[in-house]
């Protein structure tokens, strides 16, 4: 049943090539004959699918691209502008955030001095409550300084689509 | 698509300026070019009605992207690498499997067709057997694995050498004739195994 001589011409065949040996091989070989006819199924299917008529642009259609790659290169795209607003803001954040935790702590412990992550963690009652808020995500968002009208709307990362 | 001396010098030239951000130096290029890319797309995604918008969209990712093009390959390699991109980006959102043509015939029917697909030209079939025919390669490859079924459309429908193959899908030649006759392979046995599902339900 299983005979692996049209496998091994499968590229041959496919691409159309045929013999004498090869024929002489279906007519006794049923198994191959079998595939044969399915590779020339396939064959003939994509050959259609080949010669179908292809959709055409339509008339115009070079000229308003043009006209619409001027437009989008013309004034900072608004995708850009969020872009640009949105890592403002992240940055905004991230050293508010810092001083934030900077005023709540450097008050408990005196004068300045070295501070290590583990003293912000895990020293004083502030730590209990940030460990019943594991990720102190909370926190970060009541941080006074950060009214929620700031946060830009989600961007609007659209790509031409 | 072959380029004379002069037309190639011309076309470097369009796409220099391109590259300096004029647009107007763009719609030449996009003239020569823009049935290449609706070809490739129609074939890749097989919906008409789709069709345009997605060159649109692909001659802009492809101006956009214009400083990247470093004259290494041809100008049309370099476009149809971007256009068989966005087209599987598309596809990978919006395929839907559609009920088979070919497999509603009938066992008789699939038969005879199969047995006329062999004996005669396609050409020669008559209308309903050629749409059968399309259906069954179109669902055949709607269930290849998506490497098998870019090699097969560049190859078998659009006609690219293995070479372009190779600089499009970024592989080596003889990577692209391995896969290509895996494909193939692959392809007939689904065939096969699809045939089986349908005797037995
Ligand atoms: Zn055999």
């Amino acid at each position: 049943m299983n005979c692996d001589y049209l496998r091994e011409r499968l590229d041959n065949l496919w691409e159309g090539a045929e013999s004498a040996e090869v024929t002489r091989h279906l007519a006794e070989c049923p198994s191959c004959a079998r595939e044969y006819r399915d590779l020339r199924v396939v064959g003939a299917g994509f050959r259609l699918m080949k010669r179908e008529a292809e959709p055409e642009p339509s008339i115009g259609f070079a000229e308003r691209l043009v006209r619409q790659l001027g437009e989008l290169s013309k004034a900072p795209s608004v995708a850009e502008f969020f872009e640009r607003a949105g890592r403002r803001f992240v940055y905004a954040t991230v050293v508010l955030t810092f001083l934030a935790l900077l005023a709540i702590v450097l008050p408990a412990t005196g004068p300045v001095r070295g501070l290590s992550i583990a003293d912000i963690q895990l020293s004083g009652p502030e730590a209990q409550m940030a460990n019943a808020d594991p990720f102190g995500e909370s926190s970060l968002q009541d941080a006074p300084d950060l009214a929620p009208e700031e946060v830009p709307a989600p961007a609007a990362t659209h790509e031409v689509k | 698509m072959e380029n004379s001396g002069a037309q190639l010098a011309q076309e470097i030239q369009w796409i220099k300026r391109a590259q300096q951000g004029e647009p107007e130096a763009f719609g030449p290029l996009v003239q020569k070019y823009q049935q290449r890319v609706f070809s490739l797309v129609y074939h890749l995604v097989r919906r008409r009605d789709e069709v345009e918008d997605l060159a649109q969209e692909i001659f802009i990712k492809a101006f956009r992207a214009i400083r990247s093009y470093n004259f290494q390959s041809s100008f049309v390699t370099w476009l149809s690498r971007i256009a068989t991109n966005h087209c599987y980006d598309y596809l990978r959102h919006e395929r839907a499997s559609r009920v088979s043509f070919y497999w509603q015939m009938g066992e008789e029917s699939q038969q005879e067709l199969e047995a006329n697909a062999q004996s005669q030209p396609e050409d020669a079939l008559d209308h309903e057997e050629q749409l059968a025919l399309k259906d069954l390669v179109e669902k055949l490859l709607e269930r290849a694995p998506e490497n098998d079924r870019k090699i097969l459309l560049l190859k078998e429908l659009q006609d690219y050498s293995v070479e372009e193959i190779a600089e499009i899908l970024n592989l080596k030649p003889t990577t692209v004739k391995v896969r290509l006759h895996r494909a193939r392979k692959r392809m007939l046995e689904d065939l096969r195994q699809w045939r089986e599902e349908n005797k037995r339900s």
